[in-house]
């Protein structure tokens, strides 16, 4: 993979400036100030206990697709199915929490962590497996199942896990499957500190593990969107690196849903709406595939989107302008072209030059 | 020489164009006369293509200005470079795979029907006139997932003639082609010049410069070493200005001592991925202290033999013993861990993984190992020390070994692979075809390589579709035609004309 340079961050401080400047015309040209909007944007996502700790929160679910985004793509699989693993594990993770009663506090939120796991991992077996043994394309697989989720976590909230007569939930998990909120204004929880460590989990185990290696030997990143042959000459068996790699981003899919379950909404509802799993791939992209980097850019989204919703809160503008300007954002950030023209400045060339000298 | 040869099609003064960490051209001097077959020759990391993109307008140089026909110009990007006649056919293929000869040839620039839409018959009949009018024989509604590598070519220049090239810039064609296939390139570049076009062709093997051009330039380190007429120049003085040494074409051996055997093929049967026999019941052996070599033109069996040894690839019967123990059930890893090293024919998707930095690539044979890692844990401090040894060893030239290996030169490349087989001391190497698409300076060094594992006592196998190659290497040469061996010869007792028609496929 193609690291950060300094290039990427000057598009990024381009983009956030132009950004800026369609943000002031729209709300100009709507009769806002655009000055005030600005400072209550800011103050939501960054000032004050409570803001801080809404944004994490938003940004929880986000660090683990994206990190689940990464790990499959760099082993070649195009995994677009990560939603779908949500849905599950939230589903089985809301059971575990209500169903295993004699538990301690410690062993049930594991156990609850394990089986959303667990069920995100299955939930993408057979992708994988079509793909390897059938040659069955995982994108498109892995997009059907996303709605075959979407049905199945309805009809069980329905139908088997029901609780209540009036409402299609689960009931709620017990006191000792809850993931801890330490703050009475936020809904924070001990969800964040995993994913942190699930980022640099990925990280070590890509990076700087022969396990990692052998994973990536055959895919690492978007270029080409081919697998190389090069793994299995090597005779490091690229099926089960295939296989193995979209069990463990399935893995890290179905935790961002427990997490959400166990942390945020303690039971799981038919109306529960996730989209975490689309937005990773976007934000792992625009943390160029690292997990670490997808750690950032999700906590750079989430302040945006905590930002945003401050906005609309406090004022009468609506929320959908957060979405327009976020989208021209990314398209800045990820605008590759950009980025490779700026070669032609001399400045950037020698910055490039010494940026890199450092990160070595 | 007439007055009309003599004026240039091509002029280029003092052009300088620096990458970060290297000047690719400094103050380059180089002219093309009009109608003429001009020969760019040097090693990889040269310089040629990338004063090639410079007149093709995909590169901007820092210093020098271009004229074309006579006139300087302003070259910023391709169309101008198209505008002004002049046609590029890069060493990678740019073809769309699912797309037809036809599609691809006309792609952007599709005739239109008098309501708008594509006239695909008016395009495939363009296409068929200019194709036969050179002799390039292409079917225009063959889709390039299923045409060989020159018919991709022949694909390739037909778009630059069908958007009116002149001026043919051909950077390295004949490195991915078959002996058979360069023939005919030849006579299209004879019949392209005949019509009136220049012919830039770019290569290094030197045989080809003297064969088809009429003048060559000789470039090293980015500099122009000489310009010459072909006729008053040979090959050894241009190996040495490529090379910027005394060049021996002539691998320096002595008799080979074989000892024990350590691979015994007994009756081996191989199918092709099409479910057809590639490989028809074949018998040899391979001892300590020798090169083997397998002559035979490209598609003979070569490839599904090579994968059967190596692993990559199923056997409908017979033995491959290793050491005495048959090896046939083993992992390519397994196969490896007992001594055995390949270096494949497909450089680029099978001995690379080009998304991999070239220490990744490096370490393919030894990651698992002390001091690369320890209980699973890699260490980069080591992997980075090996890494860069090798590098210096194998003479790779690239900035670092944290680039991706993808943007390494094609000989470069390969000397990643070299290095990383060789690296590992194999009882064993298998090579196939190890100097495609590499320069002479180095191919030089890896065929020093090779005869130097041979002395060491170690066992050779070599692989290739240059004559030359295998004569010159090996101490022993079968040569395979359809799947079985027509003939061992002893190198130093047969001539060139009685192996072509071993390689015919006549005996005797
Ligand atoms: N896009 C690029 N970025 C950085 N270095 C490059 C690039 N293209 C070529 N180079 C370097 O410039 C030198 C000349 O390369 P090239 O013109 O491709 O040589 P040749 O075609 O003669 O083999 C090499 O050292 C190569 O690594
Ligand atoms: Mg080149």
């Amino acid at each position: 993979m193609e690291k950060f340079s300094f290039k990427d961050i000057l598009v990024l401080i381009a983009g956030l400036f132009i950004t800026a400047g369609v943000a002031y015309a729209i709300l100009t040209v709507t009769g806002f100030i655009p000055t005030d909007i600005a400072k209550l944007f800011y103050e939501g996502a960054f000032v004050g206990q409570r803001n801080i700790l809404n944004t994490l929160n938003i940004a929880t679910p986000y660090i683990l697709t994206s990190v689940a985004t990464v790990i499959s793509f760099r082993v070649g699989m195009f995994n677009i199915g990560i939603n779908g693993s949500m849905y599950v594990g939230a589903l089985y993770a809301a059971w575990a929490g209500y169903r295993f009663t004699t538990l301690g506090h410690l062993s049930h939120v594991s156990l609850c962590i394990f089986i959303g796991m667990l069920v995100g991992a299955l939930w993408m077996l057979m992708p994988a497996l079509l793909r390897v043994y059938a040659g069955v394309s995982e994108i498109i697989s892995t997009i059907i199942l996303n709605f075959v989720a979407v049905l199945f976590v309805s009809y069980m909230c329905n139908g088997p896990f029901r609780a209540a007569p009036i409402a299609p939930t689960t009931a709620r998990i017990l006191e000792t499957a809850e993931l801890k909120q330490y703050f009475p204004n936020s809904e924070f929880h001990t969800g964040f500190f995993i994913a942190v460590f699930v980022a640099f989990a990925a990280y070590f185990v890509l990076n700087k593990t022969t396990f990692g290696y052998e994973l990536r030997s055959g895919g690492d990143g978007l270029v080409g969107f081919y697998p190389s042959r090069y793994s299995s000459y090597l005779g490091i068996p690229s099926d089960r690196s295939a296989i193995t790699g979209m069990l463990i981003s399935g893995a890290i899919g179905g935790l961002a849903g427990a997490v959400i379950v166990l942390g945020n909404t303690r039971n799981f509802y038919q109306e529960m709406a996730f989209n975490q799993g689309f937005d990773g791939i976007l934000i792992a992209i625009i943390g160029k595939l690292e997990p670490l980097g997808g750690l950032i850019s999700s906590l750079f989204y989430a302040a945006l989107k905590n930002g945003g919703l401050f906005v609309d809160y406090k004022t009468e503008v609506s929320r959908e302008i957060v979405v327009i300007l976020m989208s021209i954002l990314i398209f800045f950030v990820s605008a590759q072209k950009i980025v490779s023209s700026l070669e032609r400045f001399e400045f950037v060339k020698k910055l490039d030059k010494f940026f890199s000298r450092k990160v070595k | 020489m007439n007055k009309k040869q003599k004026e240039l099609a091509i002029e280029v003064k003092g052009i300088t164009k620096s990458y970060p960490g290297v000047v690719a051209n400094k103050s380059v001097d180089f002219t093309v006369n009009k109608g003429e077959i001009h020969a760019l020759v040097g090693e990889n990391g040269a310089g040629k293509s990338t004063l090639m993109k410079i007149l093709y307008g995909i590169e901007q140089p820092d210093e020098g200005e271009v004229s074309v026909n006579g006139n300087v110009v302003q070259i910023n990007k391709v169309d101008a470079a198209i505008k002004l006649g002049i046609g590029m056919v890069h060493q990678e293929f740019h073809l769309v795979p699912s797309f037809t000869a036809a599609e691809n040839i006309g792609l952007g620039e599709e005739p239109r029907n008098s309501n708008g839409l594509i006239n695909w018959d008016k395009l495939n009949k363009d296409v068929s006139e200019i194709a036969e009018k050179y002799g390039l024989d292409v079917d225009p509604n063959l889709r390039m997932i299923d045409a060989s590598v020159g018919v991709q070519q022949r694909t390739e220049i037909l778009k630059t003639l069908y958007r009116n090239a002149d001026i043919l810039i051909l950077d390295e064609p004949t490195a991915v082609l078959t002996p058979q296939e360069t023939d005919e390139l030849f006579q299209v570049i004879r019949s392209l010049v005949d019509e009136g076009k220049t012919v830039i062709f770019i290569t290094h093997k030197l045989r080809e410069v003297m064969e088809i051009s009429d003048r060559v330039t000789v470039m090293r380190d980015g500099e122009v070493q000489g310009v010459s007429e072909t006729k008053k120049t040979s090959v050894k003085e241009l190996a040495n200005l490529m090379v910027g040494r005394e060049v021996f074409l002539q691998v320096k051996k002595e008799k080979s001592k074989p000892t024990d055997v350590v691979l015994e093929v007994k009756d081996l049967w191989v199918h092709d991925a099409r479910g057809l026999v590639a490989v028809k019941g074949v018998n040899f052996e391979v001892a300590k202290g020798e090169i083997v070599g397998i002559a035979g033109v490209d598609g003979n069996g070569q490839t599904e033999l090579v994968e059967a040894l190596a692993g990559l690839r199923d056997t409908s019967r017979g033995e491959i013993l290793f050491e005495g123990k048959n090896i046939e059930k083993n992992s390519p890893r397994q196969r490896r861990r007992e001594g055995l090293a390949h270096i494949p024919e497909d450089r680029s998707n099978t001995g690379l993984n080009v998304r991999l930095a070239i220490w990744e690539n490096l370490i393919g044979t030894s990651y698992f190992r002390s001091p690369l890692s320890r209980g699973g844990i890699v260490s980069m401090k080591n992997i980075l020390r090996h890494s860069n040894e090798l590098r210096e060893t194998f003479d790779i030239r690239s900035p670092g070994v944290t680039i991706r290996a993808g943007s390494l030169s094609g000989g470069n490349q390969q000397k990643v692979v070299v290095a990383r087989e060789l690296s590992e001391e194999p009882a064993l190497t298998i090579a196939s075809q190890p100097t495609r698409g590499v320069d002479i300076g180095n191919i030089e060094a890896i065929h020093e390589q090779i005869v130097e594992i041979r002395d060491s006592g170690k066992a050779v196998l070599l692989i290739s579709a240059e004559l030359d190659e295998v004569m010159s290497v090996a101490d022993r040469v079968g040569v395979i035609y359809e799947g079985e061996f027509v003939e061992w010869v002893d190198p130093s007792k047969v001539n060139q004309e009685q192996m072509g028609l071993y390689m015919a496929g006549i005996k005797g």
